[in-house]
């Protein structure tokens, strides 16, 4: 078990730092450097000069003149020391600020549409395995195609077409307008729970279609196992059989499956909430990359895939959890 | 009269694939005696595996029981039960599996759940079909670890079944067989996936276990050695008809049919000088393809013109001797036929 | 000769169902395969509609009413014209016309169909003049006006009154390019990596096992994002085009070298393997005479399936202004056009590509679903 435990979180680390690198390449990948960008940048908008003193500092907190490896130090002992994660000069301010402020709420919408994935998955799954081939089954499996067809973006923009034809008016972002810079109340979190739903059903039925035929799948081959059969010859009830041990047995692949829905469904977000504008991390990493906004990118892209490991190494505790023959190991 | 548990006549199992029909039981009688072993042998595929499972009703779709009956002598009246008759899912059956007849299985790797620690699969047996406590369930199924040899079961009762060896899990497997006292133990192979050494174990266990309980046995397999150890009564099976049926002793010493004696024939004997096997000829027909007539006719060394489109039907030899052969008919029923 | 002679001999006794039998068993893996595969209706009806794709793809300049740069300034945003395949019950194929009309007030330009006004509509046609391929100068149309100066907006026009039909004709050539290019690059780095993975194990194996997993472990859509944000802007539109490819396979061949790896490991064990390799059999030519074949309808069926990814992947992008950019045509630079909730309501068939897409990978997963079910031996 410990020694489970102790490989996964190695491959966590190692994992994690590789996306550090990842994001690092993405400041480093812009021609010129990031101060003279910034420069030429405010020059552009007019915005005045900067001191050259501002300059000196910005070069020496990111060690521009340092060698690449160097840079790369400074810049993960600002984040891990500091918590700093660079200046942004399209919002003239330090990201980690816009980080705090789009993050949760990115990873609440993410969470909100795993759980929609799993609660709606799980059962079709469970049903049109054990009713193969039947009318309900081949429905399913024809939702689940088109489904995975129809990339979440798209449906968010079918969405807003209905919805502005039916309505109105185009049903985007995550409050009502009186409750958009309101501070958090009871009221704000109802107000948000009414908007909720719409981005996570859009950015759930993706991971839906995949999770009903993964679980049915592994189901279907579970169904024909002998335990399953020594069950049966004891008197269980069929429900309870069912229950007890193929979906049991089923929900093993099934959790280790989070592992591969997570990323998906923090894309889907991010891609969503630039169609929707909603109030998360999608909009803002989309125009500082169009900006070349490097360190708030960098930011985005790395604590948006941390998290995601994070969760995925969360999934193989899980695992481990509720399968004795993990955990026993 | 004798003393009949399981009365089984004319039972068929049809499964209904996309290829056809698979007529897997076609026709089986069998009585089965209190206290007695009875062992149902025959080739792989011959559909033995479907007729004990038709037994406990659980024959899964696309598998279905199409006729026949099935009378359990089990409750404490006596009062017959057609199983074949029963809502294979109802509550009825239900209560007769695994209290009244249990079953063992021939994967010992596969047929406990990984999932769950043998103790809880044992106990939920228990649970399911007497009033008892929880606490009370734990001991018993300790006391039946006990009793079918596994050491320290106090221990091994917590132990998930994929930490135990293939004899063990088998054993766990009886234990759990036994736990509500079944009149009838239905075991499907069990020692088919054993080495030779842990299947002499499992069986001595087996025979213990049943003269203690005084239950039937019905023993499925296709292994005649274990036959002639353990069997009062056998019946042979060839594609899904009963083709003979007697006491071990006749069956050994003077069988009838020739699938019979094809099979003792083909069994290697310590005696036997250096000489060829003697196999069955040809091989077991597509399940598809069922040949015309005696399905045996195009394997059987006796065979006659009239095997090739008549059915032969049950022949009483004697009082406990049948055999399903045309060269036991009497010659005016062959002729009525044809 | 005494072979023909019993089969001479035997021919007649055979009963059809022998037969049958007979060839069942003689025939090859691809054969045993191609009989599964038609009985599979749906995927069936998708591999036509997937060639259909791409041959209209090939010949994108032929099939399309008029090219991907005309534009007529009078019919901006002009709604699609019905086809109409009867006049007055006689084979006559034709759209009707536009009215237009100016709002005195915003200036703004409404159309209604005219149904006075009928615009014949003729097959072959010489339209807008066009090299196919680059190379060739045509000026033959599949479908079009008969006088190439009437309009012919089958899917209506766009912001700049072009022909969005035509536009949608000429993105399949790149839409569905990326895919099989993409595919093509993560196949070569799934193949070599997964076989050097499943091949020689040990160390090997498990590095690049651990990139497989840190690279399947990042969310995809941020990552290419990101990647795709730094492609210069003065880069030709072929750099770019190559350079999104790139990043779309760069995570997309981990789930093929996962594929490969695992066909070889299952093999390894498989006892025909081991017979080859008792006989004397040299390595490479294990690997390409006795193994390779035995998988290759699962790469198959595995490519079919990462193909629609990759068509997605790049209209994801290039909608979100990060991929493929104007004056290059794709599905997801045209849909780029209807960011705004606004131009959706007011213009959706803007939306057209949309259908494109979703027709094309619908018919690609069926496709890929079939034939994996197809190259399964051990399912019937």
């Amino acid at each position: 078990m410990w020694k489970y435990i102790a490989r996964r979180f190695s491959t966590m680390l190692f994992t994690l730092f590789v996306i550090s690198l990842i994001s690092f390449a993405v400041i480093q990948l812009p021609p010129g450097d990031y101060v003279t960008s910034l420069i030429a940048r405010m020059a552009s908008q007019g915005a005045g000069n900067i001191s050259q003193e501002f300059q000196a500092e910005m070069r020496s907190l990111y060690g521009l003149n340092e060698p690449v490896y160097m840079q790369y130090l400074k810049w993960m002992r600002n984040i891990l020391v500091n918590g700093r994660f660079g200046y942004s000069f399209v919002y003239q301010r330090d990201a980690i600020n816009l980080i705090v402020e789009r993050l949760p709420m990115s990873f609440a919408l993410a969470f909100s549409s795993l759980l929609f994935v799993w609660a709606v998955a799980l059962p079709i799954g469970i049903y049109s395995a054990v009713h193969q081939y039947s009318t309900v089954d081949y429905l399913f499996s024809f939702i689940g195609f088109i489904g995975v067809a129809v990339p979440n973006f798209l449906l968010a923009l079918i969405f807003l077409y209905v919805s502005y034809r039916v309505f109105g008016r185009a049903m985007v972002g995550l409050f009502s307008q009186d409750f958009a810079d309101a501070p958090w109340s009871w009221a704000r979190v109802v107000d948000l729970l009414k908007h909720l739903w719409i981005p996570v059903i859009i950015i759930g039925t993706g991971g839906t279609a995949g999770l009903i035929r993964t679980m049915r799948a592994n189901l279907l081959d579970e169904l024909n196992k002998p335990y399953v059969e020594t069950a049966r010859a004891k008197g269980l009830s069929e429900n309870r059989l069912l229950l007890k041990y193929p979906v049991r047995h089923a929900m093993n692949p099934f959790v280790s499956t989070i592992g591969w829905t997570l990323p998906g469904v923090v894309s889907g977000e991010a891609i969503v909430s630039m169609v929707l504008n909603l109030p998360t991390a999608g909009p803002v990493l989309l125009g500082a990359l169009q900006a070349q906004d490097m360190y708030v990118a960098a930011g985005f892209v790395l604590l948006l895939s941390t998290l995601t490991v994070i969760g995925t190494f969360i999934s193989d505790l899980m695992l481990a959890w509720v399968d004795p023959r993990i955990r026993l190991q | 009269m004798s003393d009949v548990l399981l009365r089984v006549r004319d039972l068929r199992v049809h499964f209904f694939t996309d290829e056809g029909i698979v007529k897997a039981v076609d026709g089986v009688d069998l009585d089965i005696e209190r206290g007695k072993t009875l062992c149902l042998v025959g080739e792989s595929g011959c559909g033995k595996s479907v007729a004990c499972r038709s037994f406990l009703n659980i024959v899964q779709p696309p598998g279905r029981i199409v006729s026949g009956e099935m009378l359990f002598y089990g409750g404490a009246d006596r009062e017959p039960v057609d199983l074949a008759k029963l809502d294979a899912k109802g509550r009825q059956i239900r209560q007769i599996r695994g209290k009244e007849i249990s079953m063992i299985f021939q994967e010992p790797m596969t047929s406990l759940s990984p999932m769950y620690t043998v103790g809880n699969q044992i106990m939920e047996n228990i649970l399911l079909h007497t009033g008892t406590s929880k606490e009370d369930a734990r001991e018993k199924a300790i006391d039946l670890l006990g009793q079918v040899g596994i050491p320290k079961p106090d221990r091994l009762i917590d132990e998930y079944p994929f930490r135990l060896s293939g004899g063990m899990r088998q054993r766990a497997m009886i234990a759990m067989a036994l736990s509500c006292h079944p009149n009838l133990l239905v075991a499907d192979e069990p020692t088919t996936a054993l080495d030779v050494t842990t299947q002499a174990q499992i069986l001595d266990l087996m025979l213990e276990l049943q003269h203690n309980y005084g239950m039937a046995l019905l023993f499925i397999t296709h292994d005649l050695g274990v036959v002639a150890e353990i069997a009062d009564d056998v019946a042979v099976m060839y594609l899904g008809k009963i083709v003979e049926r007697a006491t071990a002793r006749v069956i050994f010493n003077e069988p009838q049919h020739p699938y019979t004696r094809s099979l003792l024939r083909s069994i290697p004997k310590i005696a036997m000088k250096r000489e060829e096997l003697d196999p069955i000829k040809g091989m077991v027909p597509s399940p598809f393809r069922r040949p015309e007539g005696c399905t045996f006719h195009p394997r059987c060394p006796n065979v006659m013109d009239v095997c090739r489109h008549v059915v032969p039907s049950v022949t009483q030899l004697d009082d406990t001797h049948t055999v399903q052969c045309l060269l036991y008919e009497p010659e005016p029923v062959e002729q009525a036929r044809s | 000769m005494s072979v023909t002679e019993s089969l001479d001999i035997d021919g007649p006794v055979l009963d059809t169902q022998v037969q049958e039998e007979e060839k069942f068993e003689v025939a090859s893996q691809w054969q045993l395969m191609w009989w599964k595969f038609t009985k599979h209706k749906l995927a069936m009806i998708s591999l036509v509609i997937v060639v259909i794709f791409y041959v209209v793809a090939l010949f994108c300049e032929f099939f399309a009413p008029t090219t991907t740069t005309q534009y007529r300034a009078e019919y901006v945003n002009a709604p699609p014209q019905p086809l109409r395949l009867f006049l007055d019950g006689q084979w006559n194929p034709f759209v009707y016309g536009y009215l237009s009309e100016r709002d005195p007030v915003s200036f703004k330009r409404t159309w209604t169909i005219d149904e006075a006004t009928v615009i014949p509509v003729g097959f072959f046609v010489r339209g807008t003049p066009y090299r196919l391929w680059g190379l060739i100068p045509m000026d033959r149309h599949l479908v079009g006006a008969k006088e190439a100066d009437q309009p012919f907006y089958l899917m209506g026009a766009d912001k700049n009154g072009r022909d969005v039909f035509s536009r949608i004709i000429y993105s399949s050539r790149i839409s569905l390019t990326v895919g099989l290019i993409g595919v093509f690059l993560s196949l070569t780095l799934g193949i070599l990596l997964g076989g050097i993975s499943g091949l020689m194990g040990g160390v090997l194996d498990n590095i690049i096992q651990r990139i497989i997993e840190v690279l399947m472990s990042i969310p995809h859509l941020p990552l290419w994002m990101a990647l795709a944000a730094v492609v210069p802007l003065q880069w030709s539109a072929v750099r770019v085009y190559f350079m999104i490819t790139l990043i779309l396979s760069l995570i997309s061949w981990t789930g093929m070298a996962r594929v490969v790896r695992s066909r070889f490991l299952s093999l390894r064990e498989e006892d025909f393997v081991m017979a080859a390799k008792l006989d004397g059999c040299r390595r490479w030519r294990l690997i390409l005479r006795h193994m390779l074949p035995s998988f290759l309808s699962h790469i198959i069926a595995s490519v079919t399936l990462a193909i629609p990814g990759m068509i997605l992947g790049e209209t994801a992008l290039s909608f979100l202004g990060l991929g493929l950019r104007p004056p290059v045509v794709s599905w997801g630079v045209m849909l780029q056009d209807t960011q705004r909730v606004a131009v959706v309501a007011l213009y959706p068939w803007l939306m057209w590509p949309a259908a494109a897409v979703v027709l094309v990978v619908l018919a690609l997963y069926f496709l890929g679903d079939g034939l994996r079910d197809a190259a399964d031996p051990y399912q019937a």
